[in-house]
């Protein structure tokens, strides 16, 4: 389990995070997601012990990360900006890796050659940056980590690349319990990979919730009241509604189930559960809040 | 053996119960025969395993398959528990049947159309 409390973290007086905390599952894939800016790869480099906070906790299996090589040696991480040696080559680094990470697998690292079927002996820099990016993964997924901290991880890459790399990951999470933190703009991939999401603004954790508790307590109903009624009763707990002809469209906190039930004794003519998107339910779930929705699903 | 559509607004786990489910009415997926397991098809189709299990729970509920522990799931061949997805079903008749008669479909037609799909 990952958690987060409190955490502050300023620099030069501006507080890049204020207060985030986040709590993340054993075996779970936690999607993070926010505007640029938001704190998520600050968030990150404090999960990775590599910025040290200035309030706050943060603990990865119970234990604090900072200055803990045991702990770190479980930890596999791909940030933003991938490090590795001017010279080296995927060897090279594959060497470097292994000297840190005391489970590092050789057995994987072949079985992997074939899928990334880059050479191991080309320099890194000069690679492509979606290739760079592969040959992170491909080291990072040998050091067969308990915890996998992904910044932006498939950015850059293309389509067929980013599906197998996915799979790499949730074949890991399946077999061996790996517990996924994952920051991203693309909800309609995190949708696929993530349990959880948690969204981010102004150093903060706004919402956390589980995809299963997003996607059952929201429903959008396309609803055709009898002649004659032509407002939605107000009696209704709506959190939106609009109006195509004689279609309302209606959105509302609760299951299919209950808002089908609770409108048919209005006799409506035509009643259609329609599922929302993730993006939509955020847009929704933070309507509320009173944020700037629209900055921060992107 | 299952497609998502990104396009669909359906959530994928609710996209994968369905799959399942089709594949096990039409008979793709035999009466005791073994379904993937939640292990290769995360792996295959690059979803969350968590999801997976999502919808090899609902299915378990309705009645489609049953899971036995450490050896995987299997088709149960029999479906007759599952009220709530008949009740779904006959209300996507009804709503079929009002739109045929609104195009002129006479009964006769339809009755024709239960005795020859019922023979297949």
């Amino acid at each position: 389990m990952i958690e987060v409390n409190k955490l502050v973290k300023r620099f030069d007086g501006f507080a890049a995070l204020d207060g985030a905390a986040l709590t993340v599952p054993d075996g779970s894939v936690y999607g993070l997601v926010g505007p640029n800016g938001a704190g998520k790869s600050t968030l990150i480099r404090h999960l990775t012990g590599i910025y040290r906070q200035d309030e706050g906790a943060i603990l990865v299996g119970g234990e604090p990360v900072w200055e803990n090589p045991a702990l770190k040696a479980r930890i596999g991480s791909i940030p933003d900006d991938w490090y590795y040696f001017l010279q080296a080559s995927i060897r090279d680094m594959m060497r470097f890796y292994r000297s840190f990470y005391p489970r590092f697998s050789m057995e994987r690292y072949e079985k992997l050659k074939e899928v990334f079927a880059i050479d191991e002996r080309r320099t890194i820099r000069r690679l492509s940056k979606g290739m760079q990016k592969q040959a992170a993964f491909w080291l990072t997924m040998c050091c067969l980590p308990d915890y996998l901290i992904l910044d932006e991880p498939v950015d850059g890459l293309d389509p067929v690349m980013r599906r197998q790399v996915w799979s790499l990951v949730m074949s890991d999470v399946a077999e061996r319990g790996t517990t996924v933190l994952v920051s991203s703009h693309n909800l309609r991939e995190l949708e696929d990979v993530c349990d959880h999401v948690g969204i981010m603004d102004h150093g903060k954790v706004l919402l956390e919730r589980s995809l299963e508790q997003l996607q059952d307590n929201m429903v959008k109903l396309q609803v055709v009241f009898p002649d004659g009624m032509t407002e939605v009763p107000p009696e209704l707990p709506v959190l939106h509604a609009s109006k195509i002809g004689r279609i309302h469209t209606l959105i509302m906190r609760m299951s299919a189930e209950e808002a089908t039930e609770r409108l048919a004794q209005y006799a409506p003519l035509l009643v259609d559960a329609v599922p929302l998107t993730l993006e939509e339910i955020f847009i929704y779930e933070l309507g509320g809040v009173n944020y700037a929705v629209k900055d921060i699903v992107l | 053996m299952i497609s998502l559509n990104y396009r669909d607004s359906r959530p994928i786990y609710e996209q994968i119960r369905d799959e399942l489910r089709k594949l096990i009415v039409t008979g793709a997926i035999g009466k005791d025969e073994k379904l993937p397991s939640v292990r290769s098809l995360a792996t295959e189709l690059a979803i969350n395993p968590n999801t997976i299990q999502r919808a090899y729970n609902e299915l378990e509920a309705e009645g489609y398959i049953c899971s036995v522990p450490g050896k995987g799931s299997f088709a149960s061949g029999d479906t007759g528990a599952d009220d709530a997805r008949r009740k779904e079903l006959m209300n996507k008749v009804r709503e079929l049947l009002r739109e045929l008669r609104y195009l002129g479909v006479t009964e006769a037609e339809l009755l024709g159309l239960i005795k020859g799909g019922a023979e297949r």
